[in-house]
Parts: structure tokens; sequence; C-alpha cells
């Protein structure tokens, strides 16, 4: 039982940190950008792969997974160890971690701008990629749990409960969330539909929150707070209860982000009281976190990073004490789908999850480097100025927030809207738009701040090298006082590997048998009148989702009087039947689309995506010339209907094999309706004449990406319009 | 909305996970002693002064 | 005055003497060795987590002799396979941060210690060592050396390693876990509201709410069960009775209503309802790691003696191993095991820890000594009369007083409440069936079950163990350590106090000293006190510390006569101190008070006079208890002190000296026979079987760590006065408990209403019952939490 000496593994955590910087830089860049598009909407016009639709998934896959992920896996490699005394199980894993996680953000920075989506919002990306996620994921937890098998403290601390947790959950949550039936190599459809889809893409999408973005950080926390403070945790026994409850709660909180849409009333009233009682572990974490510095708040006073972290607590207190408060009803009823649930968002991610990550950076860099922080003043300076990015983000858009749910419900003595343009809405909280970019060019300021203090830190610091330590390792003490067998012998006896094996069996049988018989003939009252989309407006949705119009407009018209008497009739669970992914959306920069079919002619439609400021004036909506030019890609419509078909949508193989011929017709109907318009016409006839002379070969209007978006719009909502005049 | 079942089964077999852990967790004395690990963890160990480094640096491809 | 600089290691205020060490000074040589180790093995971080951490080493020379005996240490020892050994050491100095951190760092000191962990709360550390390398004893006296000396006495070395009872925990794990996913479970058809898709999911929600309920109902709530049936069979109705007939109830009723598909079931009331039972009983539970309140003589004895066999060899036997006739040899500062008759050496033994007496008690060879006392001048060797078990002393522990259980013939508020609460529950629901039986038949059973169900008295059952688990962690918190929560039941409900004096209202370390005789000028006060400094007698050093604000001077040939005094020179002066005969002044006539003669070259000076003073605010908490209480005096003392105890005290208080442990034990038993309650307060050993016998034994400690007998509270030496407080905000406690069982019976009352008339729906069920234990847990804290204000 010799004194062993190892070495902790510190050039990991200098490469996730490196990482961490980098992707958190570009994720706000991105983010910024979007700002920007708020207030120039065709900045960069006709540039496919830089337009609003397409960059807003991938900002929110940079800051999340790229951003938070990698400051996740800095922080938990620098403190498992020294927690666990043990070097990392293996080396191997970790770099495989690393640079799986790097491709990972990579692929992902490519697919996105082109526009592979699933639209499914914080789980956009295509499935080989999830699946890259989900391996690389689970390396990470081999590599975690083999470092805790091999530990030579016995006491697990409170950090890496919340590591495990968070390693299991978000194992289960994305595996769950991404069951996709892939069409091609880039594209594939929800396992689930409409209403169900909604319900697990948010018991996922909530989880994602809780688990990627709450329960690692408050690991971090409670490492790295009572550290920079070097004072103990406020209570240890709190942090017990505070994690068990944590947990148990967290998991069923979904459905609040469904509130007043077509999901069951009880399903919702569940979602509301568990997300209610979500309040007390939440804040129990902030109080520990809080209260740890009672007696060195001098040390703030002086410390930057103990700065960061008040912030950053204080931050989740916040957003916590909003977030139950907007999943009540009535709260709920003014705030979705506004300015506010962004507010709420950012109030979250940019004070937790920024400032906790920028506090740990000052922290443990110059530790890394066995040197000071470069200069104090500017991480002080930084830590202004982001405390200030952040109130000039947030404000505006709780402001923004209330102005546009009053102004959507406003009603005149007579029963009609007083706003009925959507529009005024827009053009009313412009101001609040231009704050709300100050601020987050004042959040990125900051960073770039950072960079530079870093940068400066690492130059006169020393190289980073592995810290030796010494430890004695743990005896296991086995209840039989002789035989002192190690913790990992008592996994490899035959009969816990095999039932560790065999519930793993039963795990993955189950769910390929269970998933698609519950699924296929899921029993939604079908509404007779609902049909499956044609092969066109199939094909029109999937450029809807490319484009990520999810991103502006919502399809999910709510049982209030207003937006009835805005839309139309609210929307019935039926008809989203076969809806494969679910488009409900989440925000409303633009109107509500669900009953816009028939409201606008074929060619206000052509004009408006050709130049939406010249249709409304003051509209924010970016300009999509390329669906005009571009020719339909109709080589995977019969692939995609057989998919489909797999999914439960009623396509006859008749209507799989006449698939061709059917868009044709479809597409000539709109291009006559098209042609009703004069100028369209003349200068439609003055292209197809000055092709045929340069004989530059010539794409028919019929055969246009346009001509798919504007059939599958046209047939937004129509469906039900049929049943109501019966 | 059989997607229930779905859920229902996930977030029951997850609970049950945590749970056992709970149960094994406090079987293995985890939360006997509430009060020195939060102290335990302030003392930072790399207690092997650089001077001792040159000596040790045998170790260290043993080790490696 | 000299300026006193605190010394670095330990802080305790060190003279001009103090000793300069690498420019930090320490107040004795032990400390700067303790400095010197730790510099030395790079440990010198211990003193920058906290200042002054140390304490001063006691030399333990031969103190843990008796670990080399295997038998004792194989017996010790938690695990010994193969060369690794696990010892767990009890260390009572262990008390903030940087003791952690030395004691965690051991292997620096020695190599071969592997590993060491501490548990602060417990004041443990369980050391992992190669045993070929290290014996159990070096660890010990490493231990010692560093100021940290493990205390190893009989009782830890008798006991099996108990096993830690976490079965509480489980239950309340699992009936948390089942409540939170019944209720999740149950929380749709709370509103009746049929709609498509609940009709499909109703029956899979429902035999899911049955299966979490299972565990709950036949593990969780067994405890209930169990106890509710040992109290029928002793015919008592204790609060379990109704608790376990309404969880029955509710079960049954459930599980009828989902078989057949009548209604949703009450699984979330049932297992919302053993979650809060479990949670009160678990919030009952405080227990204090560091102190225990069963220990007995054993805890006072050291596990093994040095015994002088046939042909003069010393060995370690172990204490109940000694027979009579033994000859044991006895060191200084050791502890005298058993009834003996001295051999050879002086004799003075220090029977403070048994009576309280300062005052050691000299003995000549030939004569009886008692057990339990501390040979304090020089090791002695004594023949065993009587083996262990029954001396004098431990003859005490085989009185029958020690085996009852104070706790079973004592029926809490809440069983007596809950008599008639059960009783008057059955009438009403008798009478309520019965008149359904007549109008609507059909409707009869559901009635009857739902007062089972709605009547059960969740609240009630809460209020006592909140609000007195409450007043536990805040008494604790203000130094008045009470073993659970009966015995604060008890304390409120006595009537009479009877207090023991030495070491109880006296306070014994700091002594009242007077002169009389001729006053002595500096030059003689400062010769008296550099003579006092060598002695290490008792009443030498409290004189010693009495006459402050001289410099020390240079003695020569000082020679003490150990049991009669101290002789010195200094230049032409020679001084004497001493008992009277020592200081051949026989004829100065003094009542039996301690007394310190001083004789300075051929004229008598004087003497110093010792009174033991008395705790300051005794008079006062005498006053304020005189109109409420009997109060009474019991000391194994003579009754010198009888005069000024009349002048400080209330007349009616009764004054017994000279009292036996056995007397003190039967004066209790008398009262209480004449049906007074009475409440012990004591320190000795020797008050042990008082505090027993009595309804609440308080024992009062100088410093928590240092052992007091086994009692049913501990009250610390500097909050003596507050006494009277903690009293009456114990009464305060037992009158918010009835105002909040009062609070229950509302609920009850309105659930009563819903049940009588037959509409007693689940989601009413759901409301009113952690409604009500909601509302009695806020009530019970907040209140406990206001009227114990006016104590700190």
């Amino acid at each position: 039982m010799e004194l062993e000496q190892f070495y902790y593994d510190n050039k990991i955590v200098k490469k996730f940190t490196y990482a961490t910087i980098f992707w958190g830089i570009i994720g706000m860049s991105i983010g910024l950008l979007l700002a920007t598009f708020f207030l120039f909407p065709n900045l960069t016009d006709g540039i496919s792969w830089l337009s609003f639709g397409r960059l807003r998934p991938l900002h929110t896959n940079a800051v999340i997974f790229a951003f938070v992920g990698n400051a996740i896996f800095a922080g938990i490699y620098y403190s498992l160890q020294r927690l666990l005394k043990a070097r990392m199980y293996s080396d191997v894993l970790s770099s495989i971690n690393f640079w799986g996680w790097q491709f990972i953000i990579v692929a992902a920075a490519i697919t996105l701008p082109l526009g592979y989506t699933s639209s499914k919002e914080y789980a956009e990306l295509e499935w080989p990629i999830d699946i890259a996620i989900a391996v690389i994921w689970v390396a990470f937890g081999i590599n975690m749990i083999g470092t805790i098998l091999k530990r030579r403290q016995r006491h697990l601390y409170v950090a890496i409960w919340f590591y495990l947790a968070t390693f299991v959950t978000v194992a289960v949550l994305h595996i769950f969330n991404s069951l996709a039936l892939p069409v091609g190599f880039l594209k594939s459809y929800s396992v689930y539909a409409g209403v169900q889809d909604a319900l697990v893409q948010w018991w996922y999408g909530h989880n994602a929150v809780a688990f990627f973005l709450t329960t690692p950080f408050l690991g971090l926390m409670y490492y790295f707070v009572p550290k920079m403070a070097n004072r103990p945790v406020f209570s240890y026994r709190l942090s017990i209860v505070h994690f068990w409850s944590l947990i148990f709660i967290y998991i069923w909180a979904g459905p609040h982000h469904l509130l007043y849409s077509a999901l069951p009333d009880w399903a919702q009233n569940l979602g509301v009281a568990f997300s209610i009682m979500l309040l007390f572990p939440s804040w129990g974490g902030m109080i520990n976190g809080l209260l740890t510095l009672r007696g060195a708040w001098d040390k703030v006073r002086t410390d930057p990073t103990l700065k960061f972290m008040v912030v950053a607590i204080t931050g989740y207190g916040m957003a916590t004490f909003e977030g139950p408060m907007l999943s009540l009803k009535s709260v709920n009823a003014i705030a979705h789908y506004t300015d506010w649930i962004v507010a709420h968002v950012h109030v979250g991610a940019l004070a937790w999850n920024g400032f906790l990550t920028f506090g740990m950076i000052y922290w443990m860099l110059p530790r890394l480097f066995k040197t000071k922080l470069w200069s104090n003043a500017l991480a002080n300076f930084h830590f202004w100025i982001g405390t200030l990015g952040i109130i000039l983000y947030a404000l505006p858009m709780y402001v923004a927030g209330f102005l546009q749910a009053s102004m959507w419900k406003q009603f005149n003595p007579d029963g009609t809207l007083v706003y009925g343009n959507f529009l005024e809405t827009v053009t009313e909280i412009m101001p609040m738009y231009w704050m709300r970019a100050i601020g987050g060019s004042l959040y990125i300021l900051g960073a770039f701040v950072m960079l530079y203090n870093l940068v400066q830190t690492i130059r006169n610091g020393s190289e980073v090298t592995d810290e030796l330590a010494e430890s004695a390792p743990l005896e296991r003490v086995s209840k039989k006082r002789l035989a002192g067998e190690g913790y990992h012998n008592w996994l490899e006896r035959r009969p816990v590997q095999l039932t560790l094996l065999a519930t793993v069996a039963i795990l993955i049988g189950g769910i390929v048998q269970i998933v698609p018989t519950i699924l296929i003939k899921s029993n939604i009252p079908t509404i007779s009148s609902v049909q499956p989309y044609t092969p066109l407006e199939l094909e029109g949705r999937d450029i809807y989702i490319r484009e990520g119009c999810v991103g502006c407009h919502s399809q999910m018209i709510r049982p209030f009087r207003s937006e009835v008497e805005r839309y139309g009739e609210y929307s019935k669970a039926g008809e989203y039947v076969y809806d494969h992914p679910f488009l409900w959306g989440s925000k409303r920069t633009g109107p509500d689309l669900f009953r816009v079919g028939g409201k606008y002619s074929d060619s206000w439609h052509l004009n408006h995506f050709y130049d939406p400021q010249s249709i409304s004036a003051g509209s924010i909506m970016p300009s999509y010339k390329w669906i005009i030019l571009n020719e339909l890609d109709k080589s995977e419509t019969e692939n995609k209907m057989e998919v489909m078909v797999n999914l439960g949508v009623p396509y006859t193989p008749q209507d799989i094999a006449r698939a061709q011929e059917w868009m044709t017709e479809q597409g000539i109907s709109i291009e006559e309706n098209l042609h009703s318009d004069p100028d369209f016409a003349r200068n439609y006839e003055a292209n197809k004449a000055n092709a045929k002379e340069n004989n530059v070969e010539f794409v028919e209007m019929r055969n246009r990406e346009i001509v798919a978006l504007i059939a599958y719009i046209q047939r937004l909502g129509t469906d039900i319009k049929i049943t109501s005049n019966e | 909305m059989s997607v229930i079942y779905l859920l229902l089964t996930i977030s029951i077999v997850i609970a049950v996970f945590f749970f056992v852990v709970f149960i094994l967790s406090v079987k293995s004395g985890q939360f006997d002693d509430t009060y020195t690990p939060s102290v335990r963890m302030l003392f930072d160990d790399e207690l092997v002064k650089e001077k001792d480094q040159v000596q040790k640096t045998t170790s260290k491809n043993k080790d490696e | 005055m000299t300026d006193v600089s605190a010394c670095f290691h330990c802080g305790d205020p060190c003279e001009a003497d103090a000793i300069v060490f690498d420019k930090k000074n320490f107040c004795c040589n032990g400390c700067k060795i303790v400095f010197e180790i730790f510099s030395e093995n790079d440990l010198s971080g211990y003193y920058d987590l906290q200042n002054f951490p140390g304490a001063s080493p006691k030399e333990l020379e031969g103190k843990y002799d008796f670990l080399d005996n295997s038998a004792i240490a194989d017996k010790l020892l938690e695990f010994n396979d193969g060369g690794a050994q696990i010892i767990t050491l009890y260390i009572p100095h262990i008390h903030c941060s940087s003791c952690i951190w030395v004691l965690e760092n051991l292997n620096k000191l020695d190599r071969n210690i592997k590993a060491s962990q501490v548990d602060f709360p417990k004041k443990t550390v369980r050391v992992t060592f190669n045993s070929e390398g290290i014996s159990l004893k070096q660890i010990a006296c490493l231990l010692g050396k560093i100021g940290y000396a493990p205390y190893i006495s009989l009782d830890d070395f008798q006991t099996e390693k108990i096993k830690k009872d976490r079965s509480i925990i489980y239950k309340l794990g699992i009936a948390g876990f089942a409540f939170g996913n019944v209720m999740f479970l149950s929380f749709p058809e709370y509103f009746e509201v049929n709609e498509f898709w609940l009709d499909q999911y109703k029956s899979t929600f429902r035999w899911l709410m049955f299966a979490f309920s299972l565990p709950v109902f036949f593990y969780s709530a067994s405890g209930y069960f169990i106890a509710a049936f040992k109290g029928l069979r002793a015919k008592i109705l204790n609060i379990d009775v109704p608790l376990a007939l309404g969880i029955l109830v509710l079960f049954v009723r459930s599980t009828f209503e989902i078989v057949f598909d009548i209604g949703s079931g009450f699984f979330d009331s049932l297992t919302g309802l053993v979650f809060f039972l479990l949670l009160g009983k678990y919030f009952q539970q405080k227990t204090y790691g560091f102190l225990s309140f069963e220990r007995d003589y054993k805890s006072y004895f050291p596990i093994a003696v040095t015994r002088i066999n046939k042909n003069g060899r010393e060995e370690a036997v172990q204490v109940n191993e000694i027979k009579k006739g033994d000859r044991l040899l006895i060191r200084n500062d050791e502890l005298i095991p058993v009834d003996s008759i001295l051999l050879k050496g002086k004799a003075r033994i220090d029977y403070s820890f048994v009576t309280g007496e300062i005052e050691p008690v000299e003995k000549e060879s030939g004569e009886k000594i008692f057990a339990g006392g501390k040979q304090v001048s020089g090791s002695i060797e004594i023949d065993t009369l009587k083996p262990v078990s029954q001396s004098y002393l431990t003859q005490l522990w085989s009185n029958q007083v020690f085996d009852s259980n104070k706790e079973n013939s004592f029926t809490s508020l809440t069983n007596t409440i809950s008599k008639y609460f059960t009783i008057s529950i059955l009438s009403i629901a008798a009478s309520a069936t019965t008149y359904w039986l007549f109008v609507q038949p059909a409707l009869a059973m559901n009635v009857f079950t739902a007062i089972l169900i709605i009547a059960c008295p969740c609240a009630l059952a809460m209020s006592a163990p909140f609000a007195l688990g409450n007043m536990l962690r805040i008494f604790g918190k203000l130094k008045f350590y009470v073993k659970n929560d009966q015995a604060i039941e008890r304390l409120a409900k006595a009537d009479t106090l009877i207090f023991d004096k030495t070491g109880t209202i006296t306070a014994n370390n700091k002594s009242l000293v007077t002169y009389e005789g001729t006053t002595l000028n500096k030059a003689e006060k400062s010769l008296l006190k550099s003579t006092l400094r060598t002695s290490g007698h008792p009443l030498s050093r409290i004189l010693y510390s009495h006459l402050n604000g001289c410099e020390l001077v240079k003695l020569s040939d000082v020679e003490e006569v150990v049991g009669e005094g101290i002789k010195a020179k200094f230049n032409d002066q020679q001084i004497k101190i001493g008992s009277a005969s020592f200081v051949n002044a026989e004829n100065i006539q003094n009542n039996l008070q301690t007394a310190v003669h001083i004789r300075l070259n051929k004229d008598y000076k004087g003497s110093f006079l010792f009174q033991n003073k008395y705790r300051e605010g005794l008079s006062e908490l005498f006053k304020e208890l005189a109109p409420e209480y009997q109060l009474a005096i019991l000391s194994g003392d003579n009754n010198g002190e009888a005069a000024n105890l009349k002048k400080i005290l209330p007349l009616k208080t009764s004054l017994l000296f000279q009292q036996t442990p056995e007397e003190k034990l039967n004066y209790i038993r008398q009262l209480q026979q004449d049906s007074y309650r009475v409440v012990m307060v004591g320190d000795g050993l020797n008050d042990a079987g008082a505090l027993k016998q009595s309804d609440v034994g308080i024992a009062i400690s100088e410093n928590v760590n240092v052992f007091s007998p086994a009692c049913d509270a501990i009250l610390e030496a500097g909050k003596f006065k507050e006494l009277h407080k903690y009293i009456k905000v114990a009464k305060g406690a037992m009158t918010i408990i009835k105002i909040s069982i009062a609070i229950s019976f509302l609920y009850n009352i309105v659930g009563l209403y819903f049940a009588v008339t037959g509409q007693l729906s689940p989601v009413v069920a759901a409301i009113l019952m952690p409604l009500s234990s909601i509302s009695v847990v806020l009530f019970t804290t907040l209140m406990t939490n206001l009227i114990s204000q006016k104590l700190n």
C-alpha cells in the first residue's frame, strides 16, 4: 500500500480553456451580428449562408455547446482530478473528448449555415452529428467514471455528484430527442409528430437548459467559489438536499414551454406545478453559493474573479426566480413568444454561464501558467463593462416584451384590434433592438479585453506542466475484514457485470420496439379534413425548415380572443398530425403563420420574398432572392415520402408513384397565378428570351424553390377552414 | 399523445436510477460527515515542491 | 506589566520568560518543539489557515504503553490485514481547519502512515498505517507529541462497533421519492377533467401510483405499525395507533378504488402523510457527534494498568483482569482503578473527578484508597483490595436505577392527547356510519373510511417533534446540549431543583483567595511568586496566578517536600511555604478552611485562605427560582461552607452535607415518591446515581470535551446563570405545542365536515393534509425561534 505519486493532467485543461475562449468569442460575435440584423435586415443581402434564419441556430449551438460545453469540460477536467486526487482515467479518452468535440463544433459551423437543420430548438444538428455528439459524450462519461473508480479520496465532493448527474441525464435526453429517421446524409425527419414532437422537444429543451447549463455550472460553483474565497461552502448539508431535490424535480418540468398550446390541459398544469416547485432547489443552490462569501466580502471588493462569481450567482437567482413566475399560466399568456423570454434567457446565459466561465478562467489560467494575472485592472474593467452589457441587453428586451404583449392584445371598443397590422408592434420596439445591440457589443467588448489580458498573462507565464501530487491509494475496506478487494474488482465480478449489461440491453431493445409501435399508430383524433402535404408542399416545408423561418415565425395560434381575431381559428392538436418535425416555434419576431394560407396572393408572396421592405415598409424581414432563383431539387421527394409513410403519414403507393407530375402540375398552377401580375410576366418572359439567345439553361418557374415554398405557405391552416364553414 | 408512455418510462427509469444511486451512496457512508469535505477540498495538495521535482523526475517516466 | 504576547503556537499569554525561536515567542518549551516538528516536515501551512491553532503537548511518558499489548490493540483496530491497519482515534483537541489540515497530512511526519481522514463533527481521525513500519503506540505518541493526544478509554474498548442505523434515511428517501412521483401522476385527475387523452391514460397512471405506494406502505410506514402494535399490546393508546389506522385505511380504500375503477384513490395523501411524519421523526433525532450522554465510569478508567508480577517485572494488564492481591504501579497523573491499600510512595490523590473537591487528599502507606482518584505527586505502588467492578465507586453502577429507562416510563403530551383523540374519532366514525346506514347505505362505507382518513392526526403527530427538534438545535447553539426531545418535555414539567455543591454551584478553578497576616511588600511577594512557580500543587498554581504583577527572581536550592510545602533561599532570605505543620505554626488556629502558610526567615508572616468562589449570578438565579421551585443543595463536602451559603441563598433552600452517592440517590427517589418532579444539577462522578434517578439530570462541565457523567443534558459552566431562562423557554415550547395541536384540530374538523357529509374527494384530502402539516411546521419553528430570542 505504497504512497503513490501521480501527475494532474493540465494540458487537456489548457486546451479546453483555449477552445472555450475561442468559441466564446465566435458565438458572441454571431450573436452581435444577429442583433444588427434586427436593425439592418438586408445587411448580408443575397448571401444565403449568412441569413438571419440560418445563423440563429448557429448562435445558440455555438454559445451553448461550444462556449459553455468547453467551459464545462475545462472546469471538470481541472476540478475532478484535484477532488479525487487522481489523474484522468485515460489520456487517450481525454484527447478523443477534446478533438471530437471541436470536430462536432466545426461540423455544426459548416452544416447550419448551409441550411442542414432539424429545426428542433437547441437540437438543430443533423443526425450524423447527433450520433457523433452521443459518442463523444459517452467517451467523456467513461473517462470521468473511470477516474472516479480509481480515485484516492473516498468521499465524492458535492461537485462530482453534479458532474455525474449532468453526464447521465444529458446522455438520455440527447438520445431520445434526436430520434429521427434519416432521409439522406444530412436530412432526417423527427420520429414524433406535432403535439408529441413538441412535448418531447421541450422535455429535452428545458432539460438541456437544466442539465447542460445549470447542473454542471452548479458543480463548478461548488468547487471554484470556495477555492477563490478560501472558505468552506456555506452548508454542506444544504448542498446535499439541494442536489437531490434539483435532480428529481428538473426532469418533470418540460411542459411549461407549451402553455396555452395544443397540448392537453392536464399536461400543461403538470408543467406549471413542477416548475413552481423548481424555485426552491434552485434558490437553495444560490443561497449556498452566495453565503459561502460570508465574511469574505472584503476579498470580493478587490478580487475580480469573486466579483464575477457574485454576479453569476445573483444572475442565476434572478433567472431561476423569473422561470417559475414565467411558467404561471397567466404570466405565460403575456410573455410567451415575446422578447421577455429572450431577456430571461440572456440574463441566465450572460450572467450565470458567461460570468461564471470568465471568473473560472481568470482564476484557473494564471495557475496553469504558474504566474499572476497580467492586469487586475483590465479584469475589473471587463467585469464592469460586462455587467453594463447585461443590463443594457436585458432591460430593453423586458420593455420590448411588455410592449409586444400589450400591443398584440389591445382592443377597440368595437372589438377590432387597435394594432391590427403586426408590423406596428415591430416598428414600435426598434429603439429597444438598438439598445440591445449596444448592450451586446459592450459584453463582447469585455470578452475581447479578457482575450488581450489572457494573452499577456500567457506570454509572461511559464509553460504549462502537469503538477505532481502524492496520495495513498484507497484501501477498499469490505465487510469481510480480510479480503481487501479493490473497488473495480467489485465491478468485474461476474454477476454485477451481467446485470449491468443486461439492463443496457433491455433498455436498447425496449426502445427499438416500443418507440415505433407506440408512435406509428399514434391515435391523435385525426380531424377528417386534415390531409398530408402534397409532395410540392412537403418540399416547400423543407425549404421553410432550411431557411430557419421557425426562428421568427410561430405556427401555433393560442385560444385567446386577440390571437383568434388577428390570425384566425386557434390551432387544434389534430392539425399537426403529419408535421414531422413540428414547427410551432418559440418567438414571434414576425407574425404567426398558421392561418396565413390563402390570405395573400401568390405574387404577393413572391414580391414579399424578393423585397419585403417594398411590400411592408419598416419590416425587418430579410430578402430571400436566392429562393426565387434556385432550382428545386426534386431528386429526394419519393424517398422523403417513403420515410413519411414509415412515420405513419398515409401516402398511398400511387401518390408516391405520381409525385413528380403531381409537383409539376401544382407548380404550373402557381406559375399561372404569378403570371396574373403584369410586370412579373414581362420581366419573366424577358429573362426567358435572353436566356434562350445566349442559350443559357433557363429554369422554368414551376421548377423553382419559390413555387414549393409558396405552395406550402398557401396550404398552412387551410384544412380546418373547410370544416368551419360546412 | 401516446408519447406520454415513452416520456413516462424514460423519466421513471432515470428517476429509479438516481434513487438507487441515492440508497447506495447513503449506505456507503457518503453523507455521514457533513462538514469536513467542505474544508478538505480547500487544501491544495500539489505539495511536492519544485525542489523535490529533480529527485522525483526519475519516477515521472515510470508513471507515464 | 510585562507585555503579554500570545504564544505563536497555542495563543496562551506567555509571561516575561517566553521562549523566542525563529523570531516568534512561545509560552512553553512544548509549543516550541511542536513548531519545530512542523517546520522541519514542511507543515508550516498549519499556521496560515488559522492563527493559534495548536495546544501545548502534555508529557505522556508511559501514557500509551498499554497499546503494546496486542490483545488490547487488536480490539481497538478497525481493520487489520497484510501489514495494513486502520484505527479510529478520538481527539478532543480538534477544533479548527488547521487541525483537519495537519491531521490529514500525518504522512509527512512519518512515511509509514499511509492516509488519515478526519471526521470533524465526531472529532475522530481514521489513520491507515503499515503495521511493520510503525506501531499503534508510536502513532498515539506521535499525535500526543504534536498536541493532539488521542483519548482512549475503557468505553470505546468494550462496545462493539455499533452499525450506524440509517434506516430512517432510507425510509424517508423512499417516501419522498414515491410522494413526488405519485403527486406527479395524480395531479391531472385533481380537476376531474374528462379529456380524451386523460381517459386513455387514467388506468396506467393509477396502477403506477399503486406501484409507487407499495414500498411506502410496507417499508417506510412499518415503524408506525410496529409502534402501534406494541402500544396496543401494552394497552396504551399512543399517537402511533391513529396514525397506523389512518395509513392502513388510506391504503385499503385506495387499492379498493383503483381495482374496481371507481376512483383515483388517495395514494398521494398516503405517501405525503408518511413522508411528513418521517421528516418529523428525522428532525427529532438531533445528535451531537462529539458528545455522548451515556458515559459511565468506564469512560474515565484507562484500559490497562502496569502490574508488578511476582519476580518484580512490570507488565501492562487489562483493567478488568486485575484480581484481589495484585500489586499495581500507578504513575504520576494516572487514575487509580481499584479500591486498594497504599504500599510504597507518597500518595496525594485528586478526587475532583469523583466529588468535585479540588483539594488533593493525602494518604500514608497502609491506608485505604478508593478507586476513581488521580495520583498527583510521583508514582506509587498499591495492593488491590477489590477488582474494578466491585470497587466502592463502580458499586454505584450496579444500582438498578441504571438499567431502568426513563424514556418509557414518561408519557409525553402527544400520547396523552392522542388517547382522547383516538376515542373521539372512533366514536364519530361509528355514529356517522350508523347515521348513513339508515339514510343511504351505499355511502356508509365511504363515510367510515373517509372519516378515518381525514382524521389521521398527521399535524398533531408533527407538532411535538418539530417544536422540540428546533428547541434542541437552539439550545445546542447556546451551549445547553440536551439528549433528546423528551428531556425538554420533562424539564418543562419539573417542580423541584436539586444542586450539588462542589463543582456545580462553585467554580472550582477560580477560587476566592484572601490573605490574613502582616502584609507582604513587593520584594517578598516576588520571592513568594518565584518559589510557587516550581510546584505543581493545585493550590500553589491558584496562588501563583493570583499574585500577578511582580517579576520573577532567580532562586537558589528550591526544595519541595511532597505533600508538605516548599523551602527556598534567595541571597540571604529563606522562605518556607506550605501547610501549618510544615511551617511549624501549629498554634495558628483556623477552622477547616484550606490555607497556605508563609514563614520568612524566622518570623511567621501569615496565611492565604482559599474559599471556593461561587459561580456569579448564583444568588440571582436562586432568587428567581425560589417562588416556583423547591430548592435543595446536596453536598459530599463538610459543612464548612454552610454559613456563607445561607447568606447567599433564599431561606427555604434545604442544605444537606456529607451525602454519599447512595444517600443523594435515595433523597431524590424519596422526593419522587411523594410525586415531585425532580431536576438534579451535578458535575462529579458521585452525582451519577442522582442524575440518573432524577427526572432530568443536568451535568455542568467547564469544557464540553472533558467528561461529564451520564446525564440528560450538559450545560456549559459559563451559562449556569441562564438555567432559569432555559427552563422558562422549555415551558414556552410546551405551550407552543399545545397551540399547534389546537391548530391541527382545526384542520381535522374542516376535514371531518367533508368526510361526514361523504364529499371527501382526493383533491380535498390532497390539499388538507400537506396544508395542515406545513402550517404546523411553520408555526412551531417560527414560534420556537421567537421565544428563544430572549435567550442570547
